[in-house]
């Protein structure tokens, strides 16, 4: 067995007795050279398709898989607060909440729980600004109970008045606590600068919760506009086939009423350039950085997006592979995490930038890091090998999305859902693989301007350095939340 | 459907990418409340012995100690790995805190051939940068503060020109341009883990990596790493309340047993802790008889066999760790810990309860899950809906599973009721419980939720890996992992009450209050 020596014996030995590494198993290769030596073919693989029906007019994609006794449903409706004028804001958010847990018509809260419980059902309901989602697994054998309670949960939710005052005081806590984390303050203050009274700017406010925006007639306005079927998708994965599913959806399906009306357009935001440092006082070990700047790219199938979901990788969102990483962390040792963003909505302006959280005596440090590296892509574009490895990554990683039959199922419900075409994540494969160097760099010269970014910082104003953060820009002190 | 596009906040999902990084599971505070989903799983159904223990699992140990766990299973061709060493945030002594976390981190630094550009001149910087800091450490020890300011700088100097040798990151790349996806590892109070999943054709290349940073790797650009190990510690306790509360708690409930000691490590520790602390280390505890590994996936068992025994089957078995001797006295009397915070109030009660092997374990779990499992848990119903003095209650058994530990309640109270509202409810629940114990029904809804939770664990190569590799680590067969439905089968309403009354008292608790302190 080989001995194990300490480092720098180590190191000495390879000088005189090169030897000892013919005793390593597997040959004489070092494990560079054997790494450098290895290759391999192509990740081959099916890639599962769910099959596509119609229920009433609602589409339902299914995956059968019959690996586990467990049958997965997803539904997600189009429609949520970004939609609505900020009177609605709290009913909307609520609206996920509340169908979970207000009961149902005829049926009181802890009856829903109780038979949620007998039955082994597992249930979620989520928002984003513009859609409301919400799942169901359960063992094989209870699918059809299942999906009927959760169907009225969906369809006929009784917005209990006791859980609407629960739901409604922890909004009013989670309020209250919100100044606590500076990540948190960091991220709602620099949506509030950038995008001002439009719904991505909007922060739930104590004013947003009085009672009378949460009344019966406000959730089940709400409601009416968003659970109804013109809005919905269904998907289903598991231990069932489609004979088995079909009248099981069909009756869930038929719960849901047509739209009376179409939902309205979402406000388009008008972004605001604020070049400049902005700094939120907060006396803490740690400062929390954002920086960014609008930028107008959106998703799409473009060589240009590509290149710029290619940029972005090296740039800073690639983990330890990426330039901003690789200088901030690894290099200065200044912050455990420090990565770009690069957001690419697809009707409005998105943000290009970066975010890092370091103690408050290396916060302008950090930032200037971040800034020569922004600024360096012009003298060191990003190289062959870069961009090689990025698209590797993505290519070798791509049997990764096919792993999971909901997954599979789930992304399909967003390509359809964001009016992408069905076999969008094959031309991105195909897109980033089109991707040069010279791409890259043309997409950063096109979008990236460093000196055109709002620099927030929240932090220890005396440890970071007023002087220092001049350094930067003209610095505008905003007020502590 | 109409194409109206999602209005989502993707600034802050952008600090989602500290995912990637190096996240370490210790010192992360109290469990973020984060909206609880439902979910109160199956009848008992019949279950014996659990389907997860016939699982095909392959077991291999090797002359030197290393044991593999290997898993076929149908599904995509990708691959998940989980190395586990035996050894964490309990092995540390005082003084050298966070070491097992700070060498978590320096792994991924590379080794002898991977991560450099020329070996001999790298290393030849690391005497000078290791006497530098000595340096430092005298220079600090006397408050002499432009020399601490000066050896700081020359050891940044000096770590910038060795780098001119280093090609960084070197280990990361190569795994991520193959498709590696979830590169990571944590610490925990017993355990170090490594984990990555690969395509299923690539699974030689985590062999020769994993079983050459095992036997050769070289901790480069030390100093730096460890100033990010420091802003770490600062994410996760010094800036955030519920970290520093978490922190502030084991340490008064523990004053003796190393579960008293934060896993990330005390400011000051890691500020002294050099390489060479790293390499006796390593040396000392990073040893195959130590080192436990599952694999699950699309692969072929006798393959996964072959590649274990050659690429591991060399290195030095080594000696056992030693055995943690430290025992916390028993507690005599309440004891209680006030935290100042520019920020909202929260509450942490710990009892002290038995090691997770213990016989009365699962009692103590069972007792968990009855206080806040669940929207109709006891704590629950009684706090956040009937109540309503807290937004949110949870609890756990922890800060680990082989020693003693605390059966430990967060509980997040709703303005404007303070922290002793909240407190005084929750004992009088749990006195009840002590009193009367739980109703049937109720150890039936536990039961069920442990018997689904046992099919719903099996969804996931890289799950299952975690759980194979934790139940060999720590418990010495994984097919433990699987067995707690059978042993709340025999569990009765009486086993509950009198753990209750036994554990849930007075005297053996630590209370732990963060109150605002205006800055």
């Amino acid at each position: 067995m080989k001995k194990r020596l300490p480092l720098r014996a180590w190191a000495l030995a390879t000088a005189v007795a090169g030897a000892i590494l013919t005793t390593v198993p597997g040959a004489a290769q070092t494990p560079r050279e054997r790494v450098d030596a290895m290759s391999f073919g192509p990740v081959r693989f099916e890639q599962p398709t769910p099959e596509r029906y119609e229920v009433e007019g609602v589409t339902v994609l299914l995956l059968e898989d019959r690996d586990l006794p467990l049958v997965t449903t997803m539904v997600g409706f189009e429609g949520g607060y970004g939609l609505f004028p900020r009177s609605r804001y709290a009913a909307a958010t609520a609206l996920p909440a509340l169908m979970r847990y207000g009961g149902v018509e005829g049926m009181a809260p802890d009856s829903v729980d109780a038979e949620l419980e007998t039955y082994a059902i597992q249930l979620s309901f989520g928002s984003g600004g513009g859609a409301v989602s919400s799942s169901m697994n359960v063992l094989t054998e209870h699918f059809g109970r299942a999906m009927a309670l959760w169907g009225r949960m969906i369809a006929e939710p009784a917005f209990d008045p006791s859980e609407v005052e629960i739901w409604r005081g922890r909004q009013m806590e989670s309020v209250l606590r919100r100044p606590d984390d500076p990540g948190t303050v960091a991220f709602s203050e620099f949506n509030a600068l950038l995008y001002g009274d439009h719904p991505i700017g909007w922060e739930m406010a104590e004013a947003d919760l009085d009672p009378g925006a949460l009344t019966r007639e406000r959730l089940d306005e709400i409601h009416r506009r968003i659970v109804c079927r013109d809005n919905l998708l269904v998907g289903v994965t598991g231990d069932v086939s489609w004979a088995e599913a079909r009248p099981v959806v069909e009756r869930f399906v038929r719960r849901i009423p047509e739209c009376a009306e179409p939902l309205p357009e979402p406000p388009v935001p008008d972004v605001r350039a604020r070049p400049g440092v902005y700094l939120i006082h907060k006396e803490l070990d740690q400062a929390v950085v954002v920086l960014a700047h609008p930028t107008d790219l959106p998703l799409a199938d473009d060589p240009e997006y590509f290149a710029a979901t290619i940029g972005n990788t090296i740039l800073g969102a690639g983990g330890f592979s990426s330039r901003i990483m690789d200088k901030v962390r690894t290099e200065r040792g200044y912050a455990y995490s420090a990565s770009s963003l690069w957001t690419t909505p697809r009707r409005y302006p998105g943000l290009l930038g970066a975010v890092t959280r370091t103690q408050p005596e290396t916060a302008v440090p950090a930032i200037e890091v971040i800034m020569e590296t922004m600024r360096g892509l012009g003298d060191e574009p990003p190289t062959d090998e870069e961009v090689k490895t990025t698209v590797d990554r993505i290519v070798n990683g791509f049997v990764f999305n096919f792993e999971n039959p909901s997954q599979i199922v789930s992304r399909t419900m967003f390509y359809l859902a964001q009016d992408l075409p069905e076999d969008w994540l094959e031309r991105y494969l195909n897109g980033v693989q089109a991707v040069d160097a010279d791409a890259v760099a043309g997409v950063f010269d096109a979008h990236l301007r460093p000196d055109d970014m709002t620099i927030l910082v929240v932090g220890d104003t005396a440890r970071i350095g007023r002087d220092a953060l001049e350094r930067l820009g003209a610095v505008t002190v905003l007020p502590t939340p | 459907m109409a194409s109206r596009l999602t209005v989502s906040r993707l600034v802050v999902s952008s600090l989602g990418v500290a995912a990637l990084m190096l996240a370490s599971g210790c010192g992360s505070g109290p469990r973020a409340p984060a909206a609880r989903t439902s979910g109160v799983p199956a009848p008992a159904a019949t279950l014996a012995p659990s389907p997860g223990e016939r699982l095909p699992v392959r077991e291999v140990t090797l002359d030197n100690g290393m044991r593999f766990l290997i898993l076929p299973r149908d599904g995509a061709p990708t691959v998940s790995f989980v190395l586990q060493f035996g050894i964490g945030g309990v092995h540390e002594r005082e003084g050298q805190t966070g070491i097992a976390h700070l060498l978590e981190h320096m792994l991924f630094k590379g080794t002898t051939t991977i991560g450099t550009r020329d070996l001999d001149a790298e290393l030849a910087y690391f005497d000078r940068i290791d006497s530098v800091h000595d340096t430092l450490l005298v220079a600090r020890a006397s408050d002499d503060t432009t020399a601490i300011e000066r050896l700081s700088k020359r050891i940044v100097e000096l770590e910038d020109s060795a780098r001119a040798f280093v090609d960084s990151n070197a280990f990361d790349r190569i795994l991520t341009r193959e498709g590696a996806q979830g590169l990571n590892a944590t610490t925990t109070s017993e355990a170090t883990i490594y984990f990555v999943e690969l395509p299923a054709n690539r699974a030689e290349l985590w062999f020769v990596l994993e079983a050459d940073r095992m036997r050769d790797p070289v901790f480069r650009e030390f100093y730096s790493e460890r100033s990010v190990v420091l802003e770490e510690r600062r994410m996760r306790v010094d800036a955030s309340p519920g970290g520093t509360l978490y922190e502030r708690h084991l340490a008064e409930a523990f004053r003796v047993h190393p579960y008293g000691q934060p896993v990330v490590g005390h400011m000051r520790d890691l500020e002294r802790i050099s390489r060479r602390d790293l390499e006796h280390y390593f040396s000392r505890y990073y040893t195959p008889d130590n080192t436990v590994a599952a694999i699950v996936g699309d692969i072929d068992p006798d393959h996964m066999e072959r590649l274990a025994r050659r690429y591991f089957g060399d290195i030095e078995a080594g000696e056992p760790p030693p055995a943690v001797t430290a025992v916390e006295p028993p507690q005599r009397e309440e004891r209680r810990v006030e935290v100042g915070w520019d920020a909202q109030p929260l509450l942490r009660i710990g009892w002290r309860v038995p090691s997770q092997q213990d016989d009365e374990a699962v009692a103590v779990t069972v007792l968990s899950s009855l206080l806040t499992g669940g929207r109709s848990s006891r704590l629950h119903r009684r706090l956040v809906t009937e109540e309503r003095v807290a937004t949110g209650v949870f609890s756990s058994v922890g800060p680990g599973s082989r020693f003693p530990g605390l059966l430990q309640i967060d509980a997040t109270p709703r303005a404007p009721h303070p922290p002793e509202t909240v407190e005084a409810l929750i004992y009088e629940e749990v006195e009840r419980l002590a009193r009367e114990g739980p109703s049937e029904r109720e150890l039936e809804r536990v039961r069920n939720q442990v018997a689904a939770g046992a099919v719903r664990r099996m969804t996931s190569n890289l799950g299952l890996a975690f759980q194979l590799a934790e139940s060999t680590s720590l418990e010495g067969d994984w097919r433990e992992t699987f067995r707690g439905a059978e042993r709340l089968r025999e569990l009765t309403r009486e086993d509950v009450r009198k753990a209750a009354a036994r554990y849930l008292t007075e005297q053996n608790r630590t209370v732990a209050v963060l109150r605002r302190e205006e800055p």
